[in-house]
């Protein structure tokens, strides 16, 4: 759900990424297309082309025609931009100048484009010592500084522009070359090289027509950067007097003249600069929008999510009516509904009308397919739903305190101190660059007023608690010194810190090697008889429930569809979800016989369908499924749960 | 760890040969005659060939390279064609000025743009992060040499702030030295402050949405603690790789900026050397400054492995 089914879907856009080349260029312009910003880039370079070019037509003065009379004059009707030291026309000289920084920079970054591309095809390619000699040739190419580069080959070469843009082109060259190399690498493991190589295909010829259309999107991206590198540097070696000739405009030199002559005239500095400036500007931006384009769309909907928030908390918990929870249970869920943003407009629930309760010492079992909403009930029980996401109604009652609609520091007092927390990845729930015993005992003084050194010997004493053998020396241990079982009892000694009265547990051991499942399982039914705390179990296993579990609460699609003593749940489900469920567990008997499954998947949350959730999954649905929800009665959310009598099929 | 320091040290000394190599083939064989530069069109062959033998130019190229390294590896870099100084001597003169000023640069740059990375990254998606993007975008753009420009335009020669031009020697004056670096430091820095900034904002908004954070916040930690002692910690390791890259940056652009304020460092002499082609110099300063970016790309490293514990060879 949620967060999951978001990236899910993105990595599903990526899968169906690769496509035909000609519609994805079709699809790169009609995107860009659709960004006003890059339209605006692309029209002010290709204005910047147009007075390049026509520059002897376009500019009002000849460039070098010197008027000592109107020298470093302000802007006026005669001179637009004003004139510099020799009172020529600033405004000519920018446009010319635009012809000296494009003709420099695509002159550059087409050599090291050809070059780079080249060497990186081939050392890509064939890879070995070619390989090893270009990667070590572009590490010493790329501890020389650019502008010393291209001061060097200027000394060597002679001064003027074309020898100082080969510098530069050479440098270019080795992030072009790394780029491809990349890539190369990346896609030559692909199948459809593979193929194309059992057809018979030259080398030469595999590289260049299965490759190169691959390899072109980052290229583009990567010569758009360059290009306004180029400008920039080009301007910087105008500016030091060893790039253009007296034939020549730069707006770097011209920095040069305001460089010596600002004091007289403040505003020669500001034109040339804004030129060099928005010219190198709209080069990166239209870089930055062709990597975006070039992204999976799926990426660019995601961002569009969390831009929008949700109108937190907007029913009242008391205006609906919902079956009661004991008035002693430790926490009382009722009626919640999550909601979030919808990709294309409007929004979902992620969660409706779920309720359930845990009992003081008891151990609940939250069960359903992946995407049924368990983790976001945890998530909004902590208070952790993503930015966008929030509780558009119902209760959440711990203890009797409400919790929805707490603000973030009231429930900080809650999580660590009264709820804990174990995930389903230990090592993605431990930053991999601080010590396990940092992470564990800021827990610890994140709620009491311990001290740094007591605070760790608390955190030794919760890792022997938990299990982990030599706690003390462990505690200066990163987490990759972990293995997944000992990760896992880390996490559980993190929510443990400060001994809470419910623990929720999002599935705890379906990431961890079989063997390790049922110590990590046996740990948690130890710790919670010790500290006699509740438990609620997030799992897709039915074996875990049945081993772990004192009650379950069946989800599907973002609703609790049953709840009940596991023990009669098992032997007599009122669900056809449940049963079906229970129905696909494997058990030790059945030796080699086909395992049932329920056919179909869960659908995303803006796809729930009309009727009952589970009617198009459903054996015994009927008309009346289809078109009326069925509500929650006597812990079975099934309109037919009466008249139906569902035993385990085998 | 210290195995680690031990091979990334070793693996300097043939990068810095091949530098070396290159270089020197680069300024001999494509080069034109440093002695026809220096006598003039109207020396005779005689002097000519009297004075390449002088410089030791006649002899093989090998030899020459050969005779550059053992007395490179003495401290001797020979003497410039032009002044008949010390090249080393030289170096070592400005080198200090040049290693202050992009360090200055760097500092600024680190200062300013891994705060301005976590802003946005924070409030990812919101007005203010598109407002720092556009801002960040902007200083990828803006030209050192203009900003200098426009910096000293307005605080040294309006203002009256700072100097104009010149530099102070740490040892005359530690304050008047700092000062002195403070604008220079802006212009030179401010490219790689959007570098670093840009880098910083997309791996912290990565690390926002990692797991472990997530699990800090169930554990009930103080978010102003999960973001400046975990998420940042996390988010720096990326970040580290770009300083490394960025220093070379730095000292190449400092020679413009060293220009524009009268910085008496290595640019000043690498240029003179380029527009005479002083060869000596030329090449002194090549090997030097790489071995100097070389030597931060080793501390970088270094630095990521006390900031990365993955790395640390067990």
């Amino acid at each position: 759900m949620s967060a999951g089914t978001i990236a899910d879907e993105r990595s599903d856009a990526a899968v169906v990424e690769p496509e035909s080349d000609v519609r994805s260029h079709t699809r790169l312009w009609q995107r860009l297309a659709r960004r006003p910003l890059s339209l605006t880039c692309i029209a002010y370079l290709v204005l910047l082309f147009v007075l390049a070019i026509g520059a002897p037509l376009v500019a009002p003065y000849d460039p070098f025609h010197p008027d000592i009379k109107l020298r470093l004059q302000g802007p006026s009707a005669v001179h637009w931009l004003g004139t510099d030291d020799l009172g020529r026309d600033t405004l000519s000289r920018l446009i010319f100048g635009a012809r000296t920084a494009l003709l420099a920079s695509f002159q550059s970054v087409s050599f090291g484009a050809v070059v780079g591309i080249t060497t990186g095809l081939v050392v890509g390619y064939l890879g070995g010592w070619f390989d090893r000699i270009a990667m070590r040739v572009a590490d010493v190419m790329q501890s020389i500084p650019a502008v010393l580069l291209a001061l060097a080959l200027i000394g060597v070469l002679g001064k003027g522009l074309g020898n100082a843009m080969l510098a530069v082109g050479v440098i270019f060259s080795v992030s072009f070359m790394r780029i491809t190399r990349a890539v190369v690498l990346a896609e030559k493991e692909q199948l459809y090289v593979d193929a194309a190589r059992v057809l018979g295909l030259r080398t030469l010829s595999i590289m260049l027509r299965q490759i190169l259309p691959n390899i072109s999107p980052p290229l583009i991206v990567q010569a758009s950067i360059a290009l306004g590198t180029a400008l920039l540097i080009e301007a910087m070696l105008s500016f030091l007097g060893v790039g253009i000739d007296s034939t020549q405009v730069s707006w770097g030199a011209m920095l040069e003249t305001a460089r010596q002559f600002q004091s007289q005239q403040p505003l020669l500095p500001i034109f040339p600069g804004l030129a060099i400036t928005l010219s190198v500007l709209a080069f990166n931006l239209l870089g930055d929008s062709l990597r975006d384009a070039t992204l999976p769309t799926g990426a660019t909907a995601e961002s569009s999510i969390s831009r929008r928030t949700v109108a937190p908390f907007a029913v009242s918990p008391t205006s609906v009516h919902r079956p009661e929870a004991p008035a002693d249970a430790l926490l009382a869920v009722s009626g919640l509904t999550v909601a979030a943003p919808r990709p294309g407009g409007g929004s979902a629930e992620l969660l409706s009308d779920v309720s359930f309760h845990v009992m003081r010492g008891e151990t609940l079992g939250l069960v359903g397919e992946s995407g049924c909403g368990k983790s976001m009930t945890a998530l909004a029980v902590m208070g952790l739903l993503p930015p966008a996401v929030s509780i558009a109604a119902g209760s959440i009652r711990l203890a009797g305190t409400e919790l929805a609609g707490l603000d973030d520091d009231a429930m900080r007092q809650v999580r660590g101190r009264r709820v804990g927390m174990v995930f389903q990845e230990p090592m993605a729930a431990l930053s991999p660059v601080h010590t396990v015993g940092r992470q564990i005992s800021d827990a610890v003084r994140a709620h009491t007023g311990l001290g740094r050194r007591q605070a760790l010997a608390r955190a030794a004493e919760l890792l022997a608690l938990v299990g982990v053998p030599d706690p003390h020396r462990r505690l200066q241990d990163y987490p990759h010194q972990f293995s997944g079982g000992m990760a896992q009892r880390v996490v559980i000694a993190g929510a443990l810190a400060c001994e809470p009265e419910l623990l929720i547990a999002d599935e705890p051991t379906t990431a961890l090697d079989v063997t390790i499942q049922a110590q990590v399982l046996d740990l948690l039914m130890d710790l919670r008889q010790r500290l006699s705390m509740s438990v609620l179990l997030i799992t897709h296993d039915l074996g875990v429930v049945a081993d772990a579990c004192d009650r379950l609460a069946v989800m599907y699609g973002g609703e609790v569809v049953e709840t009940g003593n596991v023990e009669a749940t098992f032997s007599h489900p009122r669900h056809p979800y449940t049963a079906a469920l229970l129905a696909a567990m494997p058990r030790g008997e059945g030796v080699g016989s086909r395992l049932a499954t329920i056919p179909g998947r869960v659908p995303p949350a803006w796809a729930w369908p009309q009727g009952c959730r589970f009617h198009p999954r459903c054996a015994h649905a009927v008309a009346a499924c289809r078109q009326e929800p069925n509500i929650l009665r006597h812990g079975v959310r099934c309109r037919r749960a009466d008249e139906l009598t569902l035993t385990d099929a085998r | 760890m210290r195995r680690l320091l031990l091979t990334r040290l070793l693996s300097v000394v043939p990068m810095l040969f091949f530098v070396s190599l290159f270089t020197f083939l680069l300024v001999r064989l494509t080069a034109t005659d440093p002695v026809a530069q220096i006598l003039g069109q109207s020396a005779s062959n005689e002097d000519r060939a009297e004075y390449a033998h002088r410089l030791g130019l006649d002899r093989p190229l090998a030899d020459q390279f050969l005779g550059w390294v053992g007395s490179a590896l003495q401290g001797d870099l020979g003497n410039s064609l032009y002044t008949n100084l010390p090249v080393a001597e030289s170096i070592s003169d400005r080198f200090g000025v040049t290693l202050s000023l992009a360090l200055a640069g760097m500092l600024f740059a680190l200062v300013v743009g891994i705060p301005v990375g976590i802003a946005g990254a924070l409030r990812h998606g919101s007005r203010w992060d598109r407002l720092l993007t556009i801002v960040v975008s902007t200083g990828l753009a803006v030209p050192s040499i203009w900003l200098a420009l426009l910096l000293s335009l307005v605080f040294a020669v309006t203002l009256r702030w700072f100097q104009v031009i010149g530099y102070t020697p740490f040892a005359e004056s530690p304050l008047l030295w700092a000062w002195g670096l403070v604008l220079p430091a802006i212009a030179l820095g401010i490219h790689t402050a959007a570098v670093i900034a840009r880098q910083t904002r997309s791996a912290m908004i990565e690390v926002l949405h990692a797991r472990y954070i997530q699990a800090l916040r169930a554990r009930g930690l103080p978010q102003r603690r999960i973001v400046l002692l975990y998420a940042t910690k996390n988010a720096l390791v990326p970040v580290l790789s770009v300083i490394a890259i960025q220093m070379s940056v730095l000292v190449g652009v400092s020679f413009v900026i060293e220009r524009i304020f009268a910085i008496p460092g290595l640019g000043t002499l690498l240029i003179d050397s380029v527009v005479r082609a002083d060869f000596p110099v030329l090449q002194g300063t090549v090997v030097v400054v790489a071995f100097v970016v070389l030597v931060v790309n080793l501390l970088t490293d270094i630095a990521y492995g006390v900031i990365n514990p993955k790395v640390r060879p067990q």
